[in-house]
């Protein structure tokens, strides 16, 4: 019976484990379309949907390179160099020649890391904050610190369309993003080119062992990086008709706490592009009922600073909880120790008797 | 049938009678409101420096005519920054919402700033003194520097109907498609404090907010005279700019303001640098001991966009490198920019009022609700602050 109990127990808590996003963001939109003003309606939840559009599409990419058990530091300048060219060129070959070129900037520069990673062997943190660091130097010297702005008709036109309601919650650039982040989640959970980043994060030497190249499979893994952050910056450019030279420094928190709040585990093998996005769609919902309730900045940053901590919390006990009970049966250790409690009372009785 | 028929004519005749009625008594009620609003006194308001909260600027801003193309102009030719120093003047106003003229009693305004600061604490005190004093509902909105975060809170301000809503943008250029998705909500605009691309203006009520080109090149004017007095008969006056954050108007004013009226004004004073380290103080020593090292006693004078972190990492600078002579302006009024007025070190500031700057859209959006003819710029007093005044200013408002 207490074995049971015990069971059901591990069971609950692996499917809270398993779910949390979920439970999250079910939680967070309860509260707020309960307690926020002005919540729950379409508007309102277009424009969450509209916010969480950018970070949900790079995201994707830095979660895939998260399962490869590395990191992006560089999603954030990426966003603004693929607005800047989107924009900049816009004038000069139109956005049909100018969004393909912002979005090979991208992936170049995700090639660029993937290659140092992998055939230089440096850290995936010190080669994106060294393209971090070299990429606001480079916007800085196209764009002389100036934002780079289009108020032309045809500009306004392409920024109303990315805009413009198609459907309740989904505009044309939210619509991109869902397909993307249902795409990637396919992908990566149905075929076998997508699982092989779980192998490569997972287990380098099991995966060359199952015959995966897993340099190849990282520099993959950047380039689609480079290619999504880039495909959310242009599109939140030309929805803002403007380019900033600083649009993307906040990318990069927000979408690795979101990544880590989804589930994605650091050390790679781990996690999904669904689960950022939900991850990614519970705290706009967080942000937007705080800006409802008249709250200041300081309570958003608190409160993404809490929920962060509290799962980094519970994704250390979680692990120092596997690392305990690795390679035991727990119903066997449950049968054993109900023996041994028996044997003990029976030693008992035969003592006293 | 015929007694049917006059029931409902006259069924009809007491609805319409009824209705009539009720529109009367509420057009009394808006009437009354616009009477009571109209009373309200804001002049007797005062910011924290005891100084009249909201001052207009009583120069008459001489608009001279736009040039061809001034991007085709040198950047150091005044003319360069039209666009810019005079956005708003010649606007071509497109779908601004008529005035209720019932009165600012009631109204909601939503107030939309850039980020945390401050400067924008004492900015949106002034905001809500003037609100409270014409009753008017003010929600505050801070999206701490980030535009998309901006960009959702006004999409979120348009969710919530306000009678207006009153932004600084977080960039000159991104301010066109702001002002332009609130405009076509049918939300009259305010746009306040950072001068945006002209285009912007088009889609607005009015701006208010300093004359940052003016005051800037008024206070050029005073740190030339004062470098020419301080090193009489110099044929070449080496100057350095440390500049705003880049991007917002104050990185364009604080920098080719004083330079492009410089170029006409004192010949004999040529840039060699200029850099945004930011407003970190230790970034600005980091810049500055670095040109004092390039130029050594050539240098002598700094133009500073910021006289808080900023002046006080030029002063650590000149501190290390023992210099004393070098003439130092920066453009704000901070604690920090008057105790170093007063100490000698900083040679003259500018008197920019922050609750002034949040007071003054809050009193036009009042004004434009209360049926009054607004104009399409309104500017805040430019005075000078030497150690000679400095007194008067204290105690300060950030």
């Amino acid at each position: 019976m207490t074995t049971h109990k015990k069971l059901d127990r591990s069971g609950a808590l692996s499917w809270v484990d398993h779910n949390r996003i979920y439970l999250i963001f079910v939680v967070a939109l309860l509260v707020m379309t309960a307690f926020a003003p002005k919540f729950f309606n379409v508007f309102n939840l277009t424009t969450i949907s509209k916010t969480a559009a950018m970070n949900a599409c790079v995201a994707i990419g830095f979660t895939i390179v998260m399962i490869c058990g590395h990191l992006d530091l560089s999603i954030g300048t990426v966003i603004t160099l693929a607005g800047v060219v989107g924009l900049g060129l816009k004038k000069y070959v139109g956005y049909e020649i100018s969004v393909p070129l912002a979005l090979c900037s991208g992936a170049l520069v995700g090639l660029v890391n993937g290659l140092l990673v992998t055939k230089v062997k440096i850290s995936s943190f010190i080669v994106t904050l060294g393209t971090m660091t070299i990429l606001q130097g480079l916007i800085y010297q196209i764009t002389g610190g100036n934002s780079i702005a289009l108020s032309t008709p045809d500009a306004f036109s392409v920024a109303d369309f990315l805009g413009h309601r198609l459907i309740p919650l989904v505009t044309p650039r939210v619509l991109i993003t869902l397909v993307l982040v249902l795409l990637f989640q396919f992908l990566l959970s149905s075929t076998r080119w997508g699982r092989n980043f779980y192998m490569v994060g997972g287990n380098k030497s099991t995966a060359w062992l199952g015959g995966i190249e897993a340099d190849r499979q990282i520099v993959v893994a950047f380039v689609l990086s480079g290619l999504l952050a880039a495909t959310g910056g242009v599109f939140f450019a030309m929805e803002s008709s403007a380019a900033t030279r600083n649009m993307g420094d906040n990318s990069l928190m927000y979408v690795l706490s979101a990544t880590i709040i989804g589930g994605t585990a650091m050390s790679g093998g781990k996690g999904g592009v669904f689960r950022s996005f939900v991850a990614i769609l519970a705290l706009e919902i967080i942000y937007d009922g705080i800006i409802l309730f008249g709250l200041g900045n300081e309570v958003k940053i608190f409160l993404a600073g809490f929920i962060l901590a509290v799962v980094v919390l519970y994704e250390a006990y979680a692990s120092y909880r596997h690392d305990r009970v690795v390679g035991q049966r727990s119903e066997l250790l449950a049968e054993l120790s109900a023996a041994g409690r028996g044997n003990r009372s029976t030693d008992a009785a035969s003592s006293r008797g | 049938m015929k007694k049917a028929a006059s029931i409902v004519a006259f069924v009809a005749m007491a609805g319409i009678c009824a209705c009539g009625a009720f529109g009367q008594a509420l057009s009394a009620q808006q009437k009354a409101n616009l009477e009571a609003s109209l009373k309200v006194d804001t002049s007797v308001l005062k910011s924290a420096d005891n100084q009249s909260l909201i001052v207009l600027s009583s120069q008459k801003k001489v608009i001279p005519a736009r040039p061809a193309d001034p991007d085709a102009l040198a950047e150091t030719d005044p003319l360069h920054w039209y666009d810019m120093e005079y956005a708003g003047w010649n606007a071509k106003k497109v779908n601004i919402p008529q005035s209720p003229a019932d009165g600012a009693i009631g109204k909601k305004i939503i107030l939309i700033v850039h980020g945390d600061h401050p400067w924008t604490t004492a900015c949106t005190l002034g905001a809500m003194k003037v609100a409270q004093a014409c009753s008017i509902k003010l929600k505050v909105l801070s999206p701490n520097w980030d535009l998309a975060v901006q960009n959702q809170m006004i999409d979120q301000a348009i969710n919530e109907k306000p009678d207006a809503i009153c932004l600084i943008p977080l960039d000159a250029k991104a301010a066109v498609q702001q002002a332009r998705k609130i405009n076509d909500a049918g939300i009259p605009l305010f746009l306040f404090n950072t001068l945006t691309q002209a285009d912007a203006m088009n889609y607005c009520v009015a701006w208010t907010g300093p004359d940052d080109f003016g005051q800037q090149r008024k206070l050029a004017r005073v740190w030339a005279d004062e470098m020419q007095k301080r090193n009489p008969g110099a044929k070449e006056l080496d100057v350095a700019y440390v500049q705003h954050a880049p991007g917002g108007s104050p990185y364009f004013a604080r920098c080719w303001g004083p330079m492009s009226e410089l170029s006409g004004y004192a010949k004999t004073v040529k840039t060699v640098a200029k850099e945004a380290p930011g407003f970190d103080a230790d970034k600005a020593t980091q810049v500055v001991s670095d040109w004092l090292t390039r130029f050594g006693p050539g240098l002598k004078g700094i133009f500073a966009a910021d006289d808080s972190a900023q002046a006080i990492g030029i002063f650590e600078a000149f501190k290390k490198a023992g210099r004393t002579d070098i003439v130092v302006c920066a453009a704000g009024n901070s604690k920090q920019g008057m105790d170093l007025v007063k100490e000698g070190k900083l040679f003259a500031i500018t008197y920019q009022t922050a609750e002034g700057d949040g007071a003054l859209t809050i009193k036009t959006a009042a004004d434009w609700f209360n049926g009054k003819a607004i104009e399409p710029v309104r500017y805040l007093p430019q005075k000078i602050i030497t150690k000679a005044n400095v007194d008067s200013f204290y105690p300060p408002q950030w």
